[in-house]
């Protein structure tokens, strides 16, 4: 494909010369914005959010894949879903998370002895959630990092991120509430074919 | 420099690797006046040949894929393709380890011979044709990993093997597809304490038996067997027996998934967080070829590397534990001086003064390298004073590695410091005598008693330390050495082979190499000419003829460690 050279007039009407109607035009439709919005009892088309204001609540307006602070999902029995997998501190571009395993001695078996978040690190990329095999780890609260006195507030540890979380039934793979008793369902992409 | 180092360092036409050292320095190994008993210093005889030629013997050749390959004879096909660079997927084969050919996984096609098979158990003939890419064999590949995976609990965020799991490797490699099954899986015992050192998932194991071929070969003790049959077969240990071998760890290191782990590495870290550096067990004479795992200059594990001549594949669960004394928060940092920290010239010259128109003591360490050892011999030419030689107590030992001499460079400390027949006892007797207004003692580690220790403070005490000791508290001036893990060195172990231990990190603090340490000790007292740490590597690894040192003394950049999330699955 080769590139071809499109001419364009330049020439000027009289209309265009004096100026006077086009900065009329403008004005005009300035005006009718004006006049809509601040004279018709609800506001017109008007999109400003009354951020702050007590009948608003501002995590409506947010997209649904808005991401927010992180926090730690648990498990029906409260313990934390996260079983120290180290997925999401390798896949996190800013190095935020640091975790320590511990042995649960059951049959769940690891666990975080400590799960650490730096906000103040954070990149707010989501990466850590994609990554997640668990569930463990979300991003769905909506909220901002609130900005804090000292650098430490801004730390997140085990507790602070589960208080945010809720309860998950997730399973790995997606498919019942326990993956090695019960079998996943049939995919039909991989139906044996017996050629 | 050759002139002012050649009585410390031998000739340079000394033999290849293999043959031992002048035996003038030889018979007497380090100890307390206890003869030692002659151990058989041969590593255990892996039962399958490499597929390298050898001279001397007839070599076979076949054609693997279409290429022409020359190999020795008894050898088998798996270990000859892998020569070509194909490495044909295989559970239950190891090279230390007798054939079981349980896993079905290397099946490949040979010409005149009707059905697939196993390329571990196959041996080498002139004129055979292999294919290990056909699509029948591809076919197999596939579906015996479906097999292998269908009671597998795929539970790798919470396994320690993942990032060097077989069996996720050959996953991605050759099947990469959902599961088909549809039935429920076979529970098995999760969690279960089979020994001193060993946690067994059943779960995760595929039945590959080379942990109990290991048992009964390497260690020859048999505590693990298979019970039940079929789905419900199950990896255990035998009635009334527990895997308490002092090579259990081993198990862990051939296990292809994580169905064995290590009790002191279970959840420590994730191994693609770990940097692999080739490394020298200096745990005891016998010097095993181990890759040592750090991460932020911290280590992790220890684990055995493939070396013929001295360990074979293995290494014992004590040589295990020796990074222990790596521990970051023993270490000592900065020079000190009667417990305060000083800026590390001054206590150099410190050192220098105090030395000079003295009695000394010069205490040579067999735990410390060949190249700390010859630069202490070299101050003690210069300054004048009596040698004795300290180390670690005999403990004991076994015909397999294990060697009753724990140190690791007692022949090399002893070729160093000349003839020395003076150990722990006669050092206690003379300090606490009052003979010596000063002593220098190589290396932290060294059993002297109480009284002894406390006399230490009553005179001139230099402990060249790595890390906090009962030793190096009692010395007055305290020099940071650098740790085995954070230099070039080298020992002589039992063979009189030289073995090479390589930095993992660099040194922190002011720490540094103790020949290098020495060396400015020796500058400090006029002496010009001074050969540092890696010039006598270097003349030790000519004298030797060690290639891969001289190699890595040009290239500094083969000794960087690895990240082992780009090297391969181990096991």
């Amino acid at each position: 494909m080769t590139i071809g050279v499109k001419k364009v007039s330049l020439t000027r009407t009289t209309r265009d010369q004096i100026f006077l109607p086009a900065i009329l035009e403008g004005l005009l439709t300035t005006a009718r914005h004006f006049f809509k919005n601040t004279l018709t009892p609800g506001m017109g088309d008007i999109d400003t959010i009354r951020y702050g204001e007590p009948e608003v609540d501002v995590k409506d307006y947010y997209p649904d894949r808005f991401r927010g602070v992180h926090r730690l999902m648990y498990r029906e029995d409260g313990s934390v879903r996260c079983v120290a997998c180290m997925c999401c501190s390798t896949v996190c571009p800013a190095r935020c998370i640091y975790i320590h395993a511990e042995d649960r001695r059951d049959d769940q078996e690891k666990a975080p002895a400590s799960f650490v978040i730096d906000e103040l690190k954070c990149v707010v990329c989501g990466f850590c959630v994609e990554a997640c095999p668990c569930d463990a780890i979300r991003m769905d609260t909506k909220e901002h990092m609130v900005p804090t006195e000292t650098r430490e507030e801004a730390v997140l540890g085990k507790i602070d991120l589960m208080k945010r979380g809720g309860p998950s039934v997730a399973v790995q793979g997606g498919a019942a509430p326990n993956y090695r008793e019960v079998a996943p369902k049939r995919d039909p992409r991989f139906e044996h074919d017996p050629q | 420099m050759a002139n002012r180092t050649s009585d410390t360092i031998p000739p340079t036409a000394s033999p290849p690797p293999p043959a031992p050292l002048p035996t003038a320095d030889a018979p007497k190994r380090h100890s307390v006046g206890l003869a030692l008993k002659k151990v058989d210093t041969n590593p255990p005889k892996a039962p399958n040949l490499a597929a390298e030629p050898v001279e001397g013997e007839e070599p076979v050749t076949l054609t693997i894929d279409g290429e022409q390959v020359t190999v020795r004879k008894g050898t088998n096909v798996l270990e000859a393709a892998k020569l070509l660079g194909e490495d044909i997927c295989h559970f239950c084969y190891h090279r230390g380890l007798s054939i079981a050919a349980s896993c079905r996984q290397c099946l490949v096609e040979i010409d005149k011979m009707g059905k697939l098979q196993p390329s571990c158990q196959v041996e080498v003939r002139p004129d055979m044709v292999v294919q290990t890419k056909s699509p029948a064999v591809l076919k197999a590949r596939q579906e015996m990993l479906e097999f292998t995976l269908k009671n597998h609990p795929i539970d790798c965020p919470i396994c320690d093997k993942a990032g060097e799991c077989k069996l996720q490797r050959h996953y991605m490699d050759h099947d990469h597809s959902l599961t088909r099954v549809d039935v429920p899986k076979i529970r098995k015992p999760k969690h279960k304490d089979i020994g001193r050192e060993i946690v067994l998932d059943a779960e995760r194991c595929i039945l590959c038996s080379r942990c109990i071929r290991f048992c009964e070969e390497i260690p020859g003790t048999s505590e693990l067997t298979m019970t039940f049959r079929g789905d419900h077969e199950t990896l255990d240990i035998a009635d009334g027996h527990r895997l308490d071998n002092a090579y259990s760890i081993n198990t862990v290191d051939v296990c292809p998934v994580g169905a064995l782990t290590a009790k002191d590495f279970r959840f420590a870290i994730r191994t693609w967080e770990l940097q692999a550096t080739d490394t020298t067990c200096p745990g005891c004479a016998t010097g095993c070829a181990v890759e040592l795992h750090t991460k932020h200059e911290q280590a992790y594990r220890l684990v055995p590397r493939e070396d013929p001549a001295v360990n074979g594949h293995w290494m014992c669960d004590e040589g295990r534990y020796t990074y222990k004394e790596l521990e970051p928060s023993h270490r000592v940092q900065y020079a000190e001086i009667e417990g305060h920290q000083v800026p590390l010239f001054d206590a150099v010259a410190l050192t220098a003064q105090r030395l000079q128109g003295k009695k000394v003591a010069f205490v040579f360490a067999s735990t410390a390298t060949t190249e700390a050892n010859q630069a202490l011999a070299e101050l003690c030419e210069l300054v004048g004073g009596e040698r004795f030689i300290l180390g670690r107590p005999i403990a004991d030992g076994d015909d397999i590695l294990r060697d009753p001499d724990k140190n690791p460079n007692s022949r090399g400390a002893k070729l160093a410091a000349g003839d020395v027949s003076k150990h722990e006892a006669e050092l206690a007797l003379e300090l606490a005598g009052r003979a010596y207004e000063a002593v220098v003692f190589l290396d932290d580690e060294g059993e002297l008693s109480d009284v002894v220790l406390q006399g230490l403070s009553g005179l001139t005490s230099i402990c060249f330390a790595d890390r906090r000791t009962k030793l190096a508290d009692a010395c007055r001036i305290v020099l940071p050495a650098a740790s085995w893990a954070e230099i070039l060195g080298t020992y002589i172990n039992r063979n009189g082979l030289l073995r090479v231990t390589r930095p993992a990190w660099r040194p922190e603090g002011d720490r540094k190499h103790r020949a290098d340490l020495i060396g400015d000790i020796l500058r400090q007292l006029g002496r010009d000419n001074v050969a540092t740490a890696r010039e006598r590597t270097r003349l030790l690894a000519e004298a030797h003829g060690h290639q891969e040192l001289l190699t890595m003394l040009a290239e500094p950049k083969k000794m960087r460690p690895t990240l082992l999330r780009w090297a391969n699955t181990r096991g």
